[in-house]
Order: C-alpha cells, then structure tokens, then sequence
C-alpha cells in the first residue's frame, strides 16, 4: 500500500510536470508580430520569469525596398518549423511568404489575390486557407485562396463574400470560418471539400434567418448585398473615429462624385462589420467581432444560429478563444484597449487599455496566461506589442515596434 | 536503510519504462502510418490533349485493404491539366505535369500526399511555316529563312527548332542547318525543311543579278558617339539603272581610338542606321553579290560631360524623402516641396531662392505614413500631396493652398474611393490625377479646390493590372502600368497631324495607345518630342528589385503616331537602378537609385544604348554621412529648374546642384 501510495505521488508529480509545466515554471514566451508600415517582422520575447519582453529580432519583409508592402496577416505551420505572412500589397495582387522559424530565411512566396490577410492551417488537410480582404477594391466577392504550404502553391480560389476576413478553423481542422464585413456574414468552408459550406447573417434583425442553411454564394441576400456595394466607397474599417471625423465631406457626395455627374452610387452601410471569426476549442461554438456594432457575437454552429451577443467596447476587431475555451480575448480598435470576456458568463470581466490607439490582432500564449495584443498606433508613432497577465488582468510589458504593428501570432513557449 | 533507494530506483525504472512507452507509442503510431499509402488507378497516366481521365486514389494498408479515407485533387499546372476536386483531369496542353492527392487527416492520422505524373502528349505535328520567303533570288545574294512550326491543335511549337534543311539543287541554292540561303547560280531548286515527318517546300528561282555596282553615301562623314547616322546605298545595273529591289547587306570594320581591349564600339542596322559607341575610323560597307561599296566615317568623342556644382543641401535625415516639386511662387520667389516615405505623414516646404541656403519654412503633417508624391499647380498657388498608411486605412489626397508657402493650409481632403492609397498625383489644368490603389487613376475636377469632385476614372480591362504613375502632357495622360507598359490617353489633346485627339476631355478620357515590353516593369514615363531631331519619344522608366537591388533601365519609344511605336534605345546604367525621369531640351535627368543622378544627353536620333555612347553629361551621388543610409545615395527624383537641377534623394533629402560651364569645345 504504501508503495503504491508513493509511486501514486510520484507519477502524480511527474505527470503535473510533464503536462503542467507552466504552472510551476517561468517560460520564455515568443510571438511573432508584423510592423505593416514598416514592413518588418518582429520578433518579440517575454521572460515569463521577470515580465519583460523585448524584440528578439527584426525580419525586414517584402517585396519593393523602396514601397510599403504591407506585411498583414501571420501564423506557424502546424510543426512549427515555418512562419507565413501575407503581404498586402503588390502590382496589383498581393502574395504568401513562408519563412523558417528561428533562421527566418525566406523559402519560398506565392502570389494571392488583392490585401490577403489573415490565414490560418488545417490540421485536417494540411492546407493553408487565406482571405483575400480586398480592403481597397471595388465591393464585390472576394475569395479564400487554398495554398499547399510545402509547395507553395495556390490549389483553389474559393469564392466567398465581400471584404472576407479572420481565418480561423476548427481543432480537427474541417471547418474555416471567417466572415464577409461588408455583407454582415459568417461564412464557414468545408477544408476537405474546399468549398462554402454556408453562411450565417449576423444582422440583429436578420435573426429569424439565422437557421437557415446556405450553401451557395447567390443566396438572394448575397446577391442584394452585392448590389448595394458594389462600388460602394464606405466600406473603410470601423476603427479610428478621432481621425474620422477630421476628414471634412461636405460638398460633396460620399462617393467623391459630383452629384449631376450621372454616376451616383447607392449606399447602405452594414450594421455589424464582423472582423474575425474564432471557433471554440472544445464546443461548436464560434465567437464573431462585430466591428460595426460594438459587440461579440456567439453562434452556435449545431444550431447554425447566433445564440448570444456580448456588448463589447469600441470597435472589436480581432479576437482569440483561450486554449481552454474559458476565456476570449479581443481589441477594441476603436478605443484602445482589449477586453477579456468570460465565455460561460458573457460578460466582460476585464478591459485593459492599451499603450496607445488602434489595437489591432490578439495572440493568446498555448498555456493561457498571457495574451499579446498588437497596437497600430497613429501616423509615424512606433506600434507595439502589449502584454496582458490573464491571470490578473493587467497589462505587464510593452514593447514598441515598427509601426503600424497588425497580424501577430503566438510562436512558443519553451524553458529558459 | 536502503528501501528507498531500493524503491526510488524501481520507481525511476517504472518512469522510465512508462516515458518509453509514451514515446514508442506516438513513434509507433507513426510507423503505422507509415503503413498505409496512396494507392492511384491508373498508377501511370499519359493523355492526349482534349482527353479527360477519371483518377481515382486510394489509402491502402499494408495488407493492400482499402481503408476509409477522404481524397483532395490538385493540379500544379490548371492551366495545362485541370483536374476536378473529385479526381476528373482533363488534358489542356502537351507537356508533363505533376497531380497531388490530399488524403485528409482521420484521427490520428495525419496528412498524406501522392504525386502523380500525368504526361500529356504533344499532338501530331501539322506543319511548318516560312517568313516571308522570296521566290525569286538573283544570284550570289543570301537570304535567311525562319521556320515556324505548329500541331494539329494550332499550337506553336516553341520547343521545336528546325535543322533539317535540304536543297534540290545545291549547285543552284544552297542552305545551311540555321536556314541560310545562298543564291549560288541561275536555275531553279527548292529548298525543303522537315522535322518529325512534317515537310515544307518552297522554290525559288534565281535570276541573273543586274547589279554591277553600289553606291553608298551618309548623312554625317564626322560625327560623335551615339549620333545615329544614315546610310544609303544604291544598286546598279551595268547601264547605270537603279536595281530597286536588289538586297543590300551592310556592315561594318572599326578601328576605335582606344583599341586596347575595347568591344563592341557600334552598332548597324539593316534599314542602314548606324550609331558608334566609341570614338574612331569606321568603314561601312554595303554589299550585294561581288559589288561593295565602302564609305568611311569619322566617330569623335561625344564631349558633352560636365562638371557639376553643388549648391547646397536641405538635409532630411531622421525620415527617408520621396518625391519633389520645385516652383516659383506668386511672390517671385523659388519654393520646393518633399514628401516624405514611411515617416510621420509630413511634406516639408522650403524656401529655395538661395539654393545655397535652402531654408524649411512650413511643414504639413497628414494620417498617414507616406505622403509619396507633391505636386504643383502651374500658378503656383495650389499643390496636392498623396497620402498612403493612414492610421484608419481612409487614404486619399490633401489639396493645399500654397500662395503663402510659408503659411501652407489644407483647403481640402478628397478620400472618397481613395482608401486604398494614392501614391501619384498629378495636377493639369485644373484637374487632379490620383493614382488609386495602384488600379486606375482618378480625374478630380478641383476649379473650386475646397470643394473637389470626380469626374472620371481611367481604368484598363487587362488581367492583374496596375498603374504606378501619370503624367499629363499636351493634354495626353501618359500612365506607366507595369506589365501593361505606357498606356496614353486623350484628356483633351493638343496634338496635331498624325497624333490629334480623338474627342478626348478629363470628364471623358479616351485610350490612344500603349506601349509595352517583356520586363513588366514600367513604373514611370516621360513624353518629348526631340528638339534636334523633331522625332516624338516617349521615355518609360523601370522600377524593380531582382534580389532585392534596384534594377532597370530606361526605354526609348519612337511613336510615328499612337499605332506604330518602336523601342529603339535605352540607357541602362549596369550597376543601379532607375526610379523618376524628367526631360528638358534634350536632356534627360533620372535618378537613378543607388547610382544617383544621371543627367544624359538625348539629343538627335536615338539608338542602342545611350549609356555606351558617351552621352552622359554628368552624374552626382548625393550622400551625407548622416544619412538614412550613410555616405550612401539613394535617389529619388528629379526636377530641372532655372539653370540648377533639383533632385530628392531618400537618404539625405532635397539637393541643388548645377552644371558648371562648358569646358572647352566638342571636337567637331
């Protein structure tokens, strides 16, 4: 008995270390942060011991010296082994980079199509799936790109809505979701099949339809969404209202033309402008950022319906579920801050204001305790990467970067 | 005593034992994947182009059972082998391509792939196509055949060289393996090319030659490097007439001034245009069978460089510089703007009537991180300034009132279906032209510049295209588009003759023409028409970075009107590359990057490479050693004015400089 009882203690204590090690032991923390006016890559170290971090190294990225290429969206292959970075911006369409992890030499790009942004790999196909945001362009149907990661290769162009953004698939790796800003829906691809399972619309009044399935791009709200934006000039991100409101338009028609000029354009601004679409770790569930509405919407993807909305601070833009589904984790680009959310309670339990304007992308470090958040910043200010404790709730480091500092990923955590 | 050690080293063998086991197990789990595979049917696959083939994968174990699985299909090459989700491939173009199978991940298994090899076979060759061969020769004359060869599909086979060239009667005609053909005596014979069983036979009669004698004659007997002289030569029978379609080969012998290992000093054409490079005693010869003719000219050195005066520096240090505008104000006095690149947002205004002494005296700060481009009105009382990377990614323009360049404010803010950036501008008669989100460019009608508002758009119709620059000229909107090269437009032309508008306005742009070339790498364009030689050019500028080094070189287009244009010339300077140009009576200004400002001679008739020809005037590296980059030129672009050059450079800022006096004379 009493053998057994060590051996019990013992395998017990072994098995929290091997299985819990953060708990007990400080961690050197890295992620992955893109400066996408600077167009470098940074990357940032936290010292789980001490609280500080810093820039471990820069990566210049891109493809003109002398332009701004617009590094956006980033993340790790599933061996960790590689990094990807969508860059924006080209002549005209912008590309895939792949680069190694810890030597960051560049191995191979690939061309996408118009401001590719966030992406994301499936454990189910292997496959790496990008939104062609179209940021820019003219409001009609963009598509998510299908890229094979070892060949760097584009394998298929799924067509998908307006403004597509916030890659992110399911832990088997079947389902991507992301959402289309500019025509208020969820849209979920079949990895496998790489093809639209369905849409959802996230419009409050659009609830009664929620649990309808769509299996095609040319549902009738689709095709009166596209309608009403095509060559819409209000489709810009709900993000920076102080900077907003400077621009004058008086005296002229939002659409810049002059109003007998014969080509007056129709308007009808979405009402929710979802940003990022984050599936649930262990429950079918995927969390939305309403960017234009001020809240974070639930949608239940068994019942196919939006279950719960939680109101949020100013402009969510992006957000991450923790690992262990307890908690989300989202920016406010609107205001500057980052809000953590309990998902049980739905209800906001934290907001962190963050070292300067426009929070831009969430990373959340695989153990759960801190969540890196990074900060544009406004004009020739340097963007950085904040550091929130999840365990407190309190902002821990910061660390400025190049500026205009978006697409960030968690790359590892490792013993010092 | 030593029960624990006894127990902690079972203990520690039970861990180890156990850890094993984890281990051995994720490794066995792996060499159990490793057990199955993907099996095809058909394992080889070859296709005819047009036929479809259904290929179907299967994950088998090692048993060789056919497990579960779910397969993706992929083509590396859809343009050449389609293939569906489901596996249907379908040939489109012969050659060899590679077909990957996805099986997806099913618990823990992970991904696999399969690569399979689909040949598609070239269709049978159809035939074989000759230029524009003659059927008639007069004897001891040579012409050069071309081959082309096509399949039954109608493709070209690009891979397909002919060799195989027979004649029927080589005493007559003979040819050689690259398609040669001497006229040897008179009589008929056919020459005849095959390949893989395909033939083409065309005869060809040679006639006795009535040319006895040819004359030649030139334009210029001195002249300098890089002047494109004219040759003529006249072929003649023994009574003195004109043999008018007599071919006429010319060439060349040199004897260079410098002949210590010099190469290439010139260059001849067959329409008899001749350019040297270098300076010295050329003979030109015009040949038809045994009649020659030789001429004799005199190449000097071009002499045309110069010293260069630096007059002063406006350094910008802490932020790269971008582009500039240099302009007399309404007061009588020398202003320049500059933007600024990945900075704070800012264009900076100087007062530069004492170049030696350039003074910042305003500063506009805009949302943004790059205010790429300045321009000016032609009175001097309005500018724009682009705007890129604004912090709530709403980009546009910002019109100015500068009539106080001390004093500059911000009239007005045009962003409405700007967002995505404007990274040129131009202003022309009242009208904005905005590079928008490097796909079209917006005309802005700004009479009232508080007010402003579209009037058009210009957009091409092309795949992937993009638009880099505009600049208006004689009321032509001259915009350099990359792959789509320099593609003129008609708002409201003021040309006449061959090249007259077409009923083009800014509310109704009209495409005249455009004008490409294989690099795709169009990035800027000048339009002039040449003082000396009254031919109309238009200078269209590269901008690229092959392993990430700026590269590129400027092209030359000769326009006889907007359909007939001929690249001619270049300047290509080998060790940098070329970003803005700006030519004025007959010299050209570019700044050339890393290899700073070129100023060059472009005068008279071009040809070859104006680089090799002596006919740069001068150069200046502007570098500070507090630079962005240190000691290092970086130059941006620049601007003739008055009697001083004008040029920004990203690493030090705005630089005045000046071409010293004429030393000596030019030794023709």
């Amino acid at each position: 008995m009493k053998n057994h009882k060590l051996f019990s203690i013992l395998l017990s204590a072994i098995l929290f270390f091997l299985l819990v090690p953060s708990a007990s032991f400080s961690q050197d923390y890295y992620v992955y942060v893109a400066a996408e006016s600077e167009d470098e890559v940074h990357l940032i170290h936290l010292d789980g011991k001490t609280n500080k971090a810093k820039i471990a190294k820069t990566i210049q990225v891109g493809r003109y010296p002398t332009e701004t290429d617009g590094p956006h969206g980033i993340n790790i292959s599933l061996d960790g082994e590689y990094w990807f970075l969508s860059i924006a911006h080209g002549n005209p369409y912008g590309m895939l980079a792949k680069y190694k992890t810890g030597t960051d030499e560049l191995v191979a790009t690939t061309d996408l199509g118009m401001f590719p942004a966030s992406m994301e790999i499936s454990k189910s196909t292997g496959l790496l799936y990008v939104v062609n945001f179209n940021l820019h362009g003219d409001m009609v149907p963009s598509t998510v790109s299908v890229v094979d990661p070892d060949y760097m290769e584009v394998i298929t162009d799924i067509k998908t809505g307006i403004m597509p953004h916030g890659s992110r698939i399911t832990d088997d790796g079947t389902k991507q979701y992301h959402v289309s800003m500019m025509t208020d829906e969820l849209y979920e691809i079949n990895t496998a099949g790489l093809n639209v399972n369905r849409t959802l619309s996230l419009k409050k009044n659009a609830m009664k339809m929620d649990g309808m399935e769509d299996h095609s791009d040319d549902s009738k709200e689709h095709k009166e969404n596209h309608e009403k934006h095509m060559k819409d000039g209000t489709h810009e991100e709900h993000s920076n209202k102080e900077n907003e409101m400077k621009e004058d338009h008086s005296g002229h028609d939002m659409d810049g033309m002059k109003k007998d000029s014969g080509m007056k354009m129709m308007h009808a601004k979405p009402e929710v402008k979802p940003t990022w679409a984050d599936p649930h770790p262990t429950k079918p569930l995927v969390y939305v950022a309403g960017n234009g509405s001020d809240e974070i919407i639930e949608i239940d993807t068994e019942k196919w319906a939006v279950t719960r909305r939680f109101k949020s601070g100013k402009a969510p833009y992006n957000l991450e579920v923790s690992h262990d589904g307890k908690i989300l984790v989202a920016s406010y680009k609107g205001e500057g801050a980052t809000g953590i959310f309990d998902l049980e309670s739905g209800k906001e339990i934290a907001k962190v204001k963050n070292s300067r304007k426009v929070t831009h992308g969430v990373a959340i470090s695989s153990d759960n305790r801190y969540a890196f958040l990074s900060v544009e910043g406004i004009g020739g200010e340097p963007g950085s990467v904040d550091i929130i404790d999840l365990r407190t709730n309190e902002r821990i480091a910061v660390v400025e970067t190049g500026k205009q500092a978006g697409g960030i990923v968690f790359w590892k955590q490792v013993a010092p | 005593m030593n029960f624990l050690p006894m127990k902690f080293s079972r203990i520690t063998g039970l861990i180890v034992v156990l850890l094993t086991g984890i281990l051995t197990n994720n490794i066995l789990a792996q060499e159990t994947e490793n057990e199955l595979k993907i099996v095809t049917d058909p394992e080889v696959i070859t296709l005819d182009v047009g036929q479809e083939l259904q290929l179907k994968a299967m994950l088998v174990n090692a048993e060789g059972e056919v497990q579960p699985d779910t397969m993706i299909y992929f083509s590396r090459a859809r343009r050449s082998l389609s293939v569906t989700r489901s596996g249907l491939m379908k040939a489109l173009e012969p050659g060899s391509y590679s077909v990957i199978v996805y099986k997806t991940a099913q618990g823990d298994n992970p991904v696999m792939r399969k690569n399979v090899t689909v040949t598609v076979n070239y269709p049978k060759l159809d035939r074989i196509v000759f230029n524009d061969v003659p059927g008639k020769l007069y004897e001891g004359t040579s012409f050069q055949l071309e081959s082309r060869v096509y399949d039954v599909l109608d493709f070209k086979r690009e891979d397909l060289e002919v060799s195989d060239y027979k004649s029927s009667n080589p005493k007559v005609l003979d040819i050689n393996q690259f398609g040669r053909i001497n006229a040897k005596s008179t009589g008929k014979a056919k020459i005849t090319a095959s390949i893989e069983g395909v033939t083409k036979t065309h005869e060809i009669e040679v006639v006795s030659n009535p040319v006895t004698s040819i004359e030649i004659s030139v334009n210029e007997d001195v002249a300098r490097t890089g002047d494109v002289l004219t040759l003529k030569a006249i072929a003649k029978d023994k009574k003195g007439n004109v043999v008018s379609d007599a071919p006429v080969v010319y060439s060349f012998t040199a004897r260079p001034d410098d002949s210590r290992g010099e190469a290439a000093p010139a260059q001849i054409e067959q329409n008899g245009k001749f350019v040297a490079n270098k300076s010295g005693l050329y003979t030109i010869s015009a040949r038809n069978s045994g009649s020659v003719a030789e001429t004799t000219v005199k190449i000097n050195p071009r002499n045309v460089q110069r010293e260069i005066e630096i007059l002063g520096n406006a350094k910008v240090t802490d932020v790269p510089t971008s582009d500039l505008w240099v302009w007399e104000g309404v007061d009588g006095r020398d202003y320049a703007a500059t933007g600024t690149h990945v900075g704070r947002g800012e264009a900076f205004f100087w007062d530069v009537t004492d170049p030696e002494n350039m003074v910042a005296i305003d500063t506009i700060t805009v949302d943004a991180r790059v205010v790429n481009d300045v321009k000016v009105s032609e009175d001097g009382k309005i500018a724009v300034i682009s705007r890129e990377g604004a912090s709530d990614r709403k980009n546009g323009l910002v019109i100015l009132d500068v009539t106080d360049p001390s004093n500059v404010e911000i009239l007005s803010r045009f962003d409405d279906g700007l967002t995505g950036g404007v990274h040129n501008v131009f202003i022309y008669e009242n009208h904005i032209y905005a590079i928008n989100n490097g796909r079209r460019y917006d005309i802005i009608n700004i009479e009232d510049p508080k007010n402003p508002y579209r009037v058009s758009q210009f957009e091409l119709d092309t795949p992937g295209h993009s638009v880099h620059d505009v600049w208006i000229e004689d009321g032509i909107a001259y915009s350099s588009n990359w792959s789509d090269g320099v593609v003129a437009v008609d708002v409201g032309s003021k040309l006449g003759g061959d090249m007259e508008s077409i009923g083009g306005s800014p509310e109704n742009p009209k495409m005249l023409g455009s004008f490409t070339y294989p690099s795709g790498w169009n990035h800027a364009a000048f339009p002039f028409k040449s003082k000396s030689s009254d031919n109309f050019y238009i200078a269209a500028g590269d901008e690229a970075f092959p392993g990430g080094i700026p590269a590129g070189w400027i092209h030359f287009f000769k326009l006889n009107n907007w359909e007939e244009a001929e690249e001619v010339a270049r300047y290509e300077v080998p060790e940098a590359g070329t970003h803005n140009i700006w030519i004025k009576d007959d010299v050209m200004y570019v700044a050339y990057y890393q290899g700073g400002l070129r100023i060059v001679d472009v005068s008279g008739e071009l040809m070859g490479n104006l680089y090799d020809q002596g006919r740069e005037i001068a150069r200046f590296k502007p570098s500070v050693n507090e630079g962005i980059g240190p000691n290092q030129p970086m130059s941006w672009g620049p601007q003739p004015y008055k009697d001083m050059i004008f040029v920004s450079d990203m690493n030090s800022g705005l630089w005045a400089i000046k071409l010293k006096p004429v030393q000596g004379t030019a030794s023709n």
